[in-house]
């Protein structure tokens, strides 16, 4: 039985189409990623699947029960890390993770002793009894994961757990996905960092517009774009022409600054060594560093989705 | 993992999570001062306008003044607490909760109900020793204020349905009823002497049957038989409350 089974899930919101025809399923145990710009449907998705919103066409189930027949039992095999930290500011931090455990019915004994475990793995103990008012956005961003865990689910919904945090609490929440997953426990997680949805799922799905436009592993999905691979190269010494001379190198399909190396895009990286080394000859310049790259997931984003906007060197998403 | 399985697991689940919602409510809202001026202080400006200036004895006005209170301070908390719960996206963490809508409405509409219990007491107990005014029967007036206050603190859960983030917006559209209700329910004005325009929607208003149950406890005589006031009290509960889940229903998008 799968964890997740989508099937032709359609949501409009009056004549806007948020979801159009979506399918995938996630097995249990797996940590899938949903990946994709501002506005593709990812929390939509997601309240759909927590029985918050309603399709409008199409069907969802988590573990084989249907989420708009039998919302309740669906509900109780899963927990909810909201986009937004939704934690109550006039409540303490124990009395948050108390009043969500009773929400699930969490038993007195079990939801105390829970509370103190998630509070320690968090790094939020110290601070049990503090009204969440004067928490960081980071410490109610990992209050919210707190809550979102305290009744042990199966199946975890993070709507974009880690963006706009701080390395240190990036860290300790990319380590807790790490270790649910290793527990077996099914983690669905939406984002736009492509290196998150790299780092951290076994599969990924990229949705732009309502529509999914892939649906692989990581690899798999930088293995079908082979021909975007890149050679990465860095001189001792600066010319103003240097970008216009690399372009001009054979089997060069594009280039691109990044700091103080150059990146050259090609469907042939020995072909562009071979040119490479040869122009530093022949300019006099010392080669610093030469490595070659396959294909990113950012490169297969920008190319599913059409969203990469390349001018002189700099590509942006989203 | 940790409720009993079966009927009665998911029963006892719905009310332990109303039970949670209510008190989460009592800890945050109770003191907010919007909620203390509009449940508390504004039935009793209320009631001074219309006593000052009459020859009638406080002891007549008391039992009007409890039935009033009750109407604005129960169906004070939710307009206030649901639309910043909208803004806060709280709201979020009840409408996904493994219970249904009817447990979070009633949630909800019991820290209302508690509230203006709380708030009643204070014009009950000035009519006791301030003014002495007898109560005759304790079985009108428990039933009355209990059936009264929860009546419309569940109205004031189906108000605040309305989607919006800004409490303002529910609290007009609540006061649009609240304020009419007062002249045709027998607060100030005998159901028998209000206005033939008025009969018609007099038995509309629920405050007409909580305010004659409460007015019972003290004058002894009853426009209805207490019966049917508490029927019809029941009745228009279970509407609300209905009512209520239907909306928020309809408007989680
Ligand atoms: N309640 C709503 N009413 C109308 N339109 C909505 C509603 N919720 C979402 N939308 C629209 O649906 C589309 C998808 O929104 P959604 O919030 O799912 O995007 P997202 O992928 O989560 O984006 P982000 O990365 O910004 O969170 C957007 O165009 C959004 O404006
Ligand atoms: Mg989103």
């Amino acid at each position: 039985m799968q964890a997740i089974e989508v099937s032709h899930l359609t949501k409009r919101f009056g004549n806007l189409t948020a979801l159009d025809d979506v399918s995938f399923s996630v097995s249990g145990g797996e940590t899938f990623g949903f990946l994709g710009p501002n506005g593709a449907g990812k929390t939509t998705t997601i309240r759909i699947l927590t029985g918050i919103s309603t399709p409008t066409g199409g069907t969802a189930s988590i573990f084989g029960k249907d989420i708009i027949r039998d919302t309740i039992a669906s509900r109780k095999e899963m927990g909810i890390v909201h986009e937004t930290s939704n934690v109550y500011d006039d409540l303490t931090a124990w009395q948050n993770l108390m009043f969500t455990a009773e929400l699930y019915a969490v038993g007195k004994q079990m939801r105390e002793k829970r509370a103190a475990e998630l509070l320690d793995l968090f790094g939020l103990l110290e601070r049990r009894d503090d009204r969440v008012r004067g928490f960081s956005k980071g410490m109610k961003r990992r209050l919210t994961l707190a809550m979102g865990l305290v009744n042990n689910p199966r199946l975890l919904f993070l709507d974009e757990p880690t963006s706009g945090l701080d390395v240190q609490s990036n860290l300790i929440i990319r380590d807790v996905i790490r270790d649910l997953n290793a527990q077996g426990v099914t983690v669905f997680l939406t984002t736009h960092n492509i290196e998150e949805a790299n780092l951290a799922c076994d599969r990924v799905a990229i949705i732009n517009r309502g529509r999914i436009a892939a649906i692989d592993s990581p690899e798999r999905l930088k293995k079908t774009i082979q021909s975007v691979q890149s050679v990465e190269v860095a001189f001792d010494s600066a010319s103003p022409r240097r970008m216009d001379d690399l372009r001009q190198l054979p089997g060069v399909s594009e280039v691109r600054k990044e700091g103080d190396k150059f990146r050259l895009f090609t469907e042939d990286p020995s072909l562009v060594i071979d040119a490479v080394t040869a122009y530093a000859k022949a300019e006099n310049a010392r080669i610093l560093s030469l490595s070659t790259f396959g294909p990113s997931l950012e490169d297969v984003f920008i190319r599913l989705t059409g969203l990469g906007i390349r001018t002189r060197g700099v590509t942006t998403v989203d | 993992m940790t409720e009993p399985a079966g009927k009665h697991g998911q029963l006892y689940a719905e009310l332990f999570a109303a039970w949670a919602i209510a008190k989460k409510d009592i800890r945050i809202y109770y003191l907010k001062p919007n909620i203390i001026v509009s449940g508390a202080m504004f039935p009793l400006f209320m009631f001074l306008a219309f006593a000052v200036g009459r020859p009638a004895e406080p002891a007549v006005m008391i039992p009007g003044l409890v039935a009033i209170t009750i109407l604005f301070s129960a169906s004070s908390i939710e307009p206030v607490s649901i639309p910043i719960e909208r803004r806060v996206r709280t709201f979020d963490r009840l409408v996904s909760a493994p219970v249904s809508l009817h447990a979070v409405v009633l949630g909800e509409s019991l820290s209302g109900f508690l509230y203006s219990i709380g708030i009643a007491l204070v014009p009950l107990a000035a009519g006791l020793v301030i003014f002495r005014t007898p109560i005759i029967s304790v079985f009108p007036l428990v039933f009355g204020i209990l059936l009264t206050a929860f009546c419309f603190a569940t109205m004031g859960t189906l108000f605040a349905a309305y989607p919006t983030e800004s409490p303002g917006d529910i609290m007009s559209m609540l006061n649009m009823v609240r304020l009419p209700l007062i002249f045709i329910s027998g607060v100030f004005i005998p159901v028998e002497s209000v206005p033939a325009v008025g009969q018609a929607v007099v038995w509309l208003s629920p405050l007409t049957y909580g305010n004659d149950l409460i007015q019972a406890s003290y004058h002894g005589h009853t426009h209805f038989n207490p019966l049917i006031d508490m029927a019809m009290l029941c009745i228009f509960i279970l509407i609300f409350q209905v009512a209520a889940n239907r909306l928020y229903k309809k408007f989680n998008e």
